[in-house]
């Protein structure tokens, strides 16, 4: 039986949103596989020493201090600023020198000290971004279906219903 | 000149005509305006204050809708200068000759000659400024983001001599440009500080009688003011001035202000004329696509020539 | 000289309040639909900034309802929340690298894990029409789901030459990876147009206008006399939709074709044709032909109808609808081309890999 190439298509890409989703709460992107080498994993303990708040990706650079003492920079490569931005960051938020660890995967040029930033955290493990989720996450247990059906919250409903939960 | 004076003054001092004139023009203003009309009506004394008069859009203010352009050479050179061979040149034996690059386009890539649009003539550059914008200049072909289609950022984007259409209602202001497709939404209100530097910057716009003021600010340090090096620090700040001198001008204005780059603050000033053709519109200049193999072209799996 | 100014702005503004409100009186007689804001010219004003984000696919899951009830809407938006609430949650600030060899994430994940989910707002609701909780945007045909193409088109999309293009519905995640589609990263032409800064993905801009299920759905409307324009946050694309205009001749082709509108009663008809041939959007031709409809819902939202036919893709038109919330959020400059690092590394990284491939064995990789 012929299916087009467009049903093909959209099972794959259903599976592969499956997959995503039930992988460890990191999204993927374009072309990371060429972009990036599996085979050369990297941990950065290191402070901010520059955001660069473009599109279409973020880019950190984080200064690190090598065994020799040396200090080293590299850039990883996170998600788009806007939705940050609309939730209150700017380019002050993360101000130089804070700490900061990256667990993610060298450039395939590894003369290029860049990696994508599969998570990036404070010391303590709190994900960078995580005090600014709180517009689109209401607690499942105490979900409204007859709120969600207006359909219309503006952030500000948004911004309204976290802080009343917390 | 006194009857007018003292019309003046009733008005000024009461805020409107006397009741039974009000009423008479009310009723007349509301005919003219239910055909579908909502322009201001002319008054007699309102003609007198200025040359020309706009009509107004939506909103009260004077229409700056429709398809505009530049007819100038401000984006080769914003100062005054002669015909140069080209936008690159190297040394030739009698004086510059286009670079090795540029030699092909002959005289298609040779620069028009101009009386320059800066008011007082020269930038005035601080002493080291003055030195990075003629490395710059003889660094076109590798350093001007033009060539490689970036966002041509603020003044640039008015005199890129290509069509932008500004589009105004009550509630909004935006412009937008044929080239690279840029974008400016003006905010009619002050939103606070611009959260991240951009190409374009933060436009806030204002009303002072019939001029539009726009303040331009949150620039990032990326973008040149023309073909010739002329450049900024991410401290620029433009304030730009839209004013309709006749049904198919905008006086423009620039002034530009960056104490990291010049000495005092500056000024451009240019018409804006407006596209007459009947169906004149903005089509599609995606430069983007245009520059792939330039920027790109290396990293294919089988390269062209270089 | 102010004071005559002074005098004379007094008064104009004093004239056009008058006859703004006569104006808005009559609109209101005239129409019945007082609730609608509407623009002097009595039409209703769509104009604002809105949010296109929703978990509703464009087509249907199989098996779903047209529509979700209350406990089946609750239970997925529930579900897709507590995704987010994983996504967010802390890790060992003392934790090692990942795996060498990756971490096992598939598609466009590469196996290196992608970035982390806080930087997306792919949507937190299902979208509602008419009191629905849809499953999908398309509603025609009733099964919500695109129509099947003719045999011409089946044909003319199967081909490799078709399939190592780009089109404008590509969406972020559908990067099908070195070792599934060969050639996909030869050449920039052959990667997604989002991926080149282009147009934004998946059909961000359109027409027809899909939501992005990863981020950046803002669209801001302007609406004047003789225009409305409507700019998608990726790429910065401004659609320019000219009232009771002609079409561009035939031979004037553009990204996201040509727009002119009218109004139909209180609804704004927007017809595009002149795609150039570089969108191919869902495999259609740059004959495709999309007619869209807006309709303020209430004062917070419009309703967005499109149709799509080509008969030289699909064997009958198909349409589908959502609903676009207001949004007090803004759109932020999004300058992909300007900071577009990640192009370089993705095609200098195919290269790599291919000389590793190719290169004998023994010899020393970096």
């Amino acid at each position: 039986m012929r299916t087009t190439f467009w049903k093909i298509a959209l099972g794959v890409a259903v599976v592969v949103i499956a997959v995503l989703i039930d992988g460890a709460g990191v999204k993927a992107h374009h072309a990371f596989g060429s972009e990036f080498d599996a085979n050369a994993p990297v941990l950065l303990k290191g402070k901010i020493a520059k955001i660069e708040w473009v599109n279409p990706h973020t880019w950190i650079h984080v200064e690190i201090k090598k065994d020799d003492g040396s200090k080293e920079t590299w850039m990883v490569e996170g998600g788009s600023p806007n939705t940050l931005l609309r939730r209150g960051a700017n380019k002050s938020t993360f101000p130089e020198g804070t700490d900061v660890v990256v667990d993610g995967y060298q450039a395939r040029d590894h003369s290029e000290k860049r990696a994508n930033a599969r998570n990036v955290t404070f010391p303590d493990g709190r994900k960078l971004f995580l005090g600014m989720t709180g517009t689109g996450a209401p607690d499942p247990e105490k979900f409204d279906a007859d709120k969600a059906k207006t359909l219309n919250q503006t952030e500000k409903d948004k911004e309204k219903e976290q802080e009343k939960k917390q | 000149m006194r009857a007018q004076t003292s019309t003046v003054r009733t008005v000024e001092c009461c805020g409107m005509m006397s009741g039974k004139d009000a009423a008479l023009m009310r009723m007349a203003v509301e005919k003219i305006l239910m055909a579908g009309m909502a322009l201001a009506i002319s008054l007699p004394l309102c003609a007198q204050t200025s040359a020309y008069r706009a009509p107004r859009a939506e909103g009260g203010k004077p229409d700056l809708n429709g398809v505009w352009q530049v007819l100038n050479e401000a984006n080769y050179d914003l100062e005054g200068h002669n015909a140069r061979p080209a936008m690159a040149v190297r040394p030739g034996p009698y004086g510059p000759v286009p670079a090795a690059q540029v030699l092909a386009l002959g005289a298609v890539g040779a620069v028009p000659p101009s009386l320059g649009v800066v008011e007082g003539g020269e930038i005035p550059y601080k002493p080291e400024a003055l030195k990075q914008k003629q490395e710059n200049q003889a660094n076109w072909l590798s350093r001007d983001p033009e060539i490689k289609c970036y966002l041509p950022g603020v003044p640039r984007a008015t005199y890129i001599p290509q069509p932008f259409r500004i589009l105004q209602s009550a509630s909004q202001l935006f412009i937008a440009y044929q080239y690279a497709g840029a974008v400016r939404n003006i905010y009619l209100k002050d939103p606070g500080p611009a959260p991240v530097d951009s190409w374009m910057g933060q436009s806030v716009g204002r009303w002072e009688g019939d001029t539009l003021v726009v303040d331009v600010t949150g620039f990032n340090d990326s973008t040149w003011f023309d073909r010739a090096g002329n450049f900024h620090s991410d401290a620029l700040h433009v304030t730009e001035r839209y004013r309709r001198t006749s049904p198919d001008v905008i006086a423009y204005e620039a002034t530009i202000e960056d104490p990291k780059v010049f000495t005092r603050p500056w000024k451009i000033s240019m018409p804006l004329y407006r596209r007459q053709e009947k169906n004149a519109q903005i089509l599609d200049f995606k430069c983007v696509e245009f520059v792939e193999e330039l920027m790109y072209g290396q990293y294919r799996k089988n390269p062209l020539s270089r | 000289m102010r004071r005559l100014l002074t005098a004379c702005t007094g008064m104009t503004v004093l004239l056009l309040v008058n006859a703004h409100l006569g104006t808005a009186q009559t609109a209101t007689s005239k129409s019945n639909a007082s609730k609608v804001r509407r623009t002097a010219d009595g039409h209703p004003d769509l104009q604002g900034m809105y949010d296109l984000a929703t978990l509703t696919p464009v087509e249907r899951p199989m098996g779903a309802p047209a529509a979700y009830s209350k406990e089946e809407a609750r239970k997925r938006e529930s579900a897709a929340a507590k995704q987010r609430q994983q996504g967010d949650q802390a890790l060992d600030g003392n934790r090692t690298a990942p795996p060498k060899g990756g971490d096992g994430s598939v598609g466009a994940a590469g196996n290196v894990g992608g970035y982390n989910t806080g930087w997306l707002d792919p949507g937190s609701s299902l979208t509602v029409v008419d009191g629905q909780a849809r499953s999908s945007i398309v509603i025609d045909p009733a099964d919500g789901r695109v129509p099947a193409m003719t045999p011409a088109a089946r044909q003319r999309t199967m081909t490799a030459a078709f399939r190592s293009r780009p089109t404008s519905d590509t969406q972020e995640s559908n990067d099908p990876g070195l070792e599934k589609a060969p050639g996909a990263y030869d050449d920039p032409e052959r990667r997604p147009l989002g991926e080149r800064c282009l147009l934004g993905f998946g059909s961000t801009s359109g027409p027809p206008a899909l939501p992005d299920y990863f981020y950046n759905n803002l669209h801001q409307i302007v609406q004047t006399p003789d225009t409305v324009m409507i700019l998608s946050e990726m790429v910065h694309d401004a659609r320019i939709i000219r009232m009771n205009a002609e079409h561009v001749p035939k031979n004037i082709r553009l990204w996201m074709g040509d727009s002119v509108g009218h109004w139909e009663g209180d609804t704004l008809v927007v017809d595009t044709t002149n795609f150039s041939n570089k969108t191919r959007f869902r495999g259609s031709t740059e004959n495709l032909h999309v007619v869209e409809r807006f309709t303020r819902v209430d004062d917070k939202s419009l309703l967005y109808r499109f149709t799509i036919e080509d008969p030289d893709t699909w064997s009958r038109p198909w349409t589908g609808e959502y609903t676009w919330p207001a949004t007090d959020g803004k759109i932020y400059e999004y300058a992909c081309h300007e900071g577009n690092y990640a192009l370089v590394d993705i095609l200098k990284g195919a290269r790599l890999r291919e000389k590793e491939a190719a290169a004998p064995r023994g010899s020393t990789r970096q």
